[in-house]
């Protein structure tokens, strides 16, 4: 029984316990590992990608996926940089950079959502209509002397606190509060875990999935602005790959590949792992290639934990009566609360 | 649903047609005059763009040269498959900005073939029989700034050194510039971080962030390219301690001439896409004219420095691309 109990914390708490092993290695390795500019360093270079994580991974959890997200990033980006170099209103381009993601993500939905297209296939095609964009709006050239645009991406709050870690927090309670609190959340994990189960038993599918990719919209909006902030400047060839990075700090962290699991603090956690390794490798001087195979044997490494062990755990009900549903309905959260 | 897909298909193929896609379609075929097609490596990339922009304007100043640029997407397969299609609608010269020298050689080979006139540039692809080249010699854009770096990086400095993609040739070529013409000189320079940012502006920052945590204080960035150099610098801009490091790049960006303005970056290169284009203009219509044959030719490896980068400034404001 006591087994059965130690069995279940260390699956449910696996992945911090990686990144606990991680910082202790590291800071065995090089000693300045943990200090305070350290840290600081490693929460910037990962604020982007751990907002654009967020969005992933409240789409995998729901069953759907953008691989738009780098590119979408991108020409939010360059439009917002580029209002804000001719109003110098920083709402403004704010909202032109979410208002611009989340009009793209929408179209992602009304595809998937009304049209039935699986999402690989549609944020795939505006991934590229939205490069294009990009590219076509600044003639493939970078916006320069972008002024005081940079602040939000480089900018500190009270002398120390750097202001894409803050959008990251706050971003990390809110996604939290609505995948944990929220009834909409849980719609995510009933459509991601079985969406015929979800369907029958009320909840309003093709609605989740817009809300899912508005979400979405609205991160990867302002991820665009603390990208350009951060390089100070609108590069329209800026932040190629980086759904990818997104999805593997999701993955690392424990969202299901085949939907309905999935937490923020797991994706946070992910990011960090991830954020922690290439920031150590770095810092020890270990070649940009094997850097590259050292990532990917850990992508391999999670994902083949969550088929073997967390899949055969939860196995996959394909429809089940109404009343057994609705008991049911907070299970997949419940299993991936950690 | 699928009369629904076949709709959006349809208004798809209209709005092609009636778009031209940006020059995508053959010129016009009014009888007289040359048709010319540019194979661009990839739009994405910046100045591979920027050179697609002003060999348009070049074209512009011919009267009897039409051009036509195509996107390579920086994909061997969609490059080769546009010089096909170019050899196909019967171009009269074909200029092919390799994505990747030797995958494009047997279809320069093709175009030379089909007696039609063949230029490569930026970079050239070496050794083909019948084909002409137009390029700037990196290893020589890198040698500038490598000469003058012998003198101005102190004694036993820590440096770092910033690397475009690997296997790519301008990349390689500037960096064995470097190693040849600095490094073999001045072994008492210690490479504190030597990495791969492939040509990028964020990923030199994370790497130059990591760098000056683990080894403190760096004397000098050495980059392939103006961008990488600018991240690095970005990280260290607000840093009194880092206020004399020095900071070479290659390309002669507009970011880097403002960079060299403002004091924090030492030297890059000018590769320019201006000078890059009027001279593939020239000598592709020397080649259609018959006036010559065979042209190889570069373009000057210009350096910018703190003396004349005011120069650089006034060009760059005049193409918009500075705007104060």
């Amino acid at each position: 029984m006591k087994n059965g109990k130690t069995s279940q914390l260390m699956q449910k708490y696996s992945i911090f316990f990686v990144l606990l092993v991680m910082i202790i290695a590291s800071t065995m390795m090089n000693p300045s590992f943990m200090s305070t500019r350290n840290m600081t360093n490693i929460a910037v270079q990962l604020a982007v990608a751990t907002i654009l994580a967020y969005g992933e991974m409240v789409l995998i959890v729901s069953g759907l996926l953008d691989l738009s997200a780098g590119a979408v990033l991108a020409l939010a980006g360059v439009l917002s940089v580029s209002v804000y170099k001719s109003t110098g209103n920083m709402a403004m381009a704010f909202a032109v950079a979410i208002g611009v993601s989340v009009v793209f993500n929408m179209i992602n939905a009304l595809f998937v959502a009304n049209f039935g297209l699986p999402a690989f296939i549609v944020t795939l095609a505006t991934q590229m209509a939205a490069r294009g964009l990009a590219l076509l709006y600044t003639s493939g050239q970078n916006i320069l002397q972008i002024g005081d645009y940079a602040f939000w991406g480089q900018g500190k709050i009270a002398g120390f606190l750097p202001v894409p870690v803050i959008f990251m927090i706050v971003a990390t309670i809110i996604i939290s509060y609505i995948m944990n609190q929220t009834r909409l959340g849980r719609s995510f994990y009933a459509i991601g875990g079985n969406e015929e189960a979800a369907n029958a038993s009320g909840i309003n599918v093709i609605k989740s999935k817009y809300m899912a990719f508005l979400i979405n919209g609205i991160l990867v909006g302002i991820a665009g602005v603390l990208f350009m902030a951060r390089v100070n400047a609108g590069l329209p060839n800026g932040a190629v790959g980086y759904e990818m990075e997104g999805l593997t700090a999701a993955i690392v962290g424990g969202t299901s590949f085949s939907g309905g699991i999935g937490t923020t603090s797991g994706t946070l956690i992910g990011s960090f792992i991830i954020g922690c390794l290439n920031n150590i490798m770095n810092l020890q001087g270990v070649d940009s290639y094997i850097q590259q195979v050292v990532k990917g044997i850990i992508i391999v490494g999670a994902v083949l934990y969550d088929v073997r062990f967390k899949n055969k755990k939860a196995p996959k009900v394909i429809l089940k009566k109404k009343d057994e549903e609705e008991k049911k309905d907070d299970a997949p959260k419940a299993e991936a609360g950690a | 649903m699928k009369k629904f897909l076949a709709s959006i298909l349809v208004m798809a193929m209209a709005a092609t047609a009636l778009t031209g896609c940006g020059g995508s379609e053959p010129a016009a075929e009014s009888g007289d005059g040359y048709k010319v097609a540019y194979i661009a490596r990839a739009q994405s990339d910046s100045f591979a763009a920027w050179l697609a922009n002003e060999m348009i304007r070049a074209a512009g100043e011919y009267e009897d040269i039409t051009l036509d640029v195509f996107d390579g997407q920086a994909d061997d397969a969609k490059e080769n498959a546009a010089i096909e299609n170019a050899i196909a609608n019967g171009y009269d010269a074909i200029i092919v900005q390799p994505n990747n020298g030797e995958a494009q050689r047997p279809y320069v080979e093709q175009v030379v073939a089909a007696g039609i006139v063949a230029i490569t540039t930026n970079s050239r692809i070496a050794g083909i029989e019948g084909a002409s080249s137009v390029d700037a010699d990196p290893y020589v854009q890198a040698q500038v700034n490598a000469e003058k770096a012998i003198e101005q990086v102190p004694e036993g400095a820590k440096v770092v050194v910033l690397r475009g993609p690997s296997g790519n040739f301008h990349a390689d070529e500037r960096l064995k510039a470097w190693n040849e013409v600095f490094f073999a000189a001045r072994p008492d320079v210690q490479i504190v971080g030597d990495d791969y940012a492939n040509w990028n502006k964020d990923e030199a920052m994370t790497l130059m962030e990591d760098w000056t945590l683990a080894h403190g204080k760096i004397d000098a960035v050495i980059s392939m390219n103006d961008n990488m150099a600018a991240g690095a610098l970005e990280v260290v801009k607000d840093n009194p301690e880092f206020d004399d490091m020095l900071a070479y790049g290659v390309d002669g960006t507009a970011e880097a001439c403002l960079l060299i303005q403002d004091g924090l970056m030492t030297s890059t290169c000018l590769q320019s896409a201006i000078d890059l284009a009027d001279l593939n203009m020239a000598t592709v219509h020397k080649l259609l004219t018959g006036e010559e044959t065979q042209i190889d030719t570069d373009i000057d490896a210009v350096l910018i420095n703190a003396d004349n980068v005011a120069e650089y400034v006034e060009m760059y404001k005049a193409n918009g691309q500075i705007t104060e």
